[in-house]
């Protein structure tokens, strides 16, 4: 779901996607010979899911939504560090979890999809080959690109003063 | 790609313990300096941000719901019962032999 929810930004249409890789997985069992992970051979299934759901859908992956908003909003990791930061460290990092998320969501699916596979689902290269089905050096290149945008997003945001402080 | 890039290239790649061999000097080397530093402690700090957002979770009827379509589904090796049952009844039926009571395969599925 973190993975088919990173692709399909409604929470409704993303929960139909899950179900109907665990149905075309069910379906499809007896042609899983074990060649791979079982789990790449799953995630495969999700990601092929979820690319034919957003071309028949006509979708192209949105810029900036209110999903980005509400997902900003509900960042709560500052919650824990809240008795020890300052009310600017902690807007700051709000900040920065919006701008990560928004450059994210913004990300062309080939590398959102390479780098949800390794920074969330913890994928080796290999393995995120095998589900891209990719050379090695392709996961590489999509991995770096994908940092390279959103870090060229979040330099001005580290620059702030407010940060350097943190 | 210009040299930059390709250096933050193996840094990336090197953060994941994903180097080539050939490319582990080469991203040690800009690790000792400032730009390179900075790209490490940025790539890192990008993928602590993307971890630390678990997503929505899942609305309450999600398990029942793929419960009961999964409960609806054939089983996969029924399946292929089933369907190699099917073929034999269709050639069955094709033939202008009659078929001998008994002999004509039954889908028990």
């Amino acid at each position: 779901m973190r993975l088919v929810g990173r692709l399909v930004h409604d929470q409704a249409e993303a929960e139909d996607v899950v179900q109907e890789t665990f149905i075309k997985a069910f379906r499809a069992l007896r042609h899983f010979r074990g060649d791979s992970a079982f789990y790449t051979w799953l995630y495969r299934i999700g990601i092929n899911t979820a690319k034919n759901f957003l071309v028949t859908q006509g979708r192209r992956a949105p810029t900036s939504t209110e999903n980005d908003v509400e997902r900003a909003e509900g960042f709560d990791d500052a919650e824990s560090l809240r008795d020890i930061n300052t009310p600017e460290s902690v807007l700051a990092s709000k900040q920065i979890a919006y701008t990560v998320n928004a450059a994210m969501d913004a990300l062309p699916l080939e590398l959102r999809t390479a780098i949800v596979l390794r920074e969330i689902e913890g994928l080796s290269y290999e393995e995120i080959s095998e589900v891209m089905a990719c050379p090695i050096g392709t996961v590489r290149s999509r991995i770096f690109r994908a940092r390279e945008v959103i870090a060229d997003k979040l330099r001005p945001l580290l620059d702030m003063p407010g940060h350097k402080r943190k | 790609m210009d040299t930059h890039k390709k250096i933050r290239e193996h840094i990336s790649a090197f953060a994941d313990g994903a180097s080539p061999a050939a490319d582990v000097d080469l991203a040690l080397a800009a690790l000792q300096g400032d730009d390179g530093r900075q790209t490490w402690a940025l790539y890192h700090h990008i993928g602590d941000v993307l971890r630390v957002d678990p997503g929505p979770p899942l609305s309450p009827g999600f398990a029942a719901s793929l419960a009961a379509r999964l409960a609806a589904e054939p089983l996969p090796g029924k399946r292929v019962a089933a369907s190699a049952a099917a073929a034999a009844a269709a050639a069955a039926a094709a033939s202008t032999e009659p078929v001998p009571a008994g002999a004509a395969p039954v889908a028990s599925a």
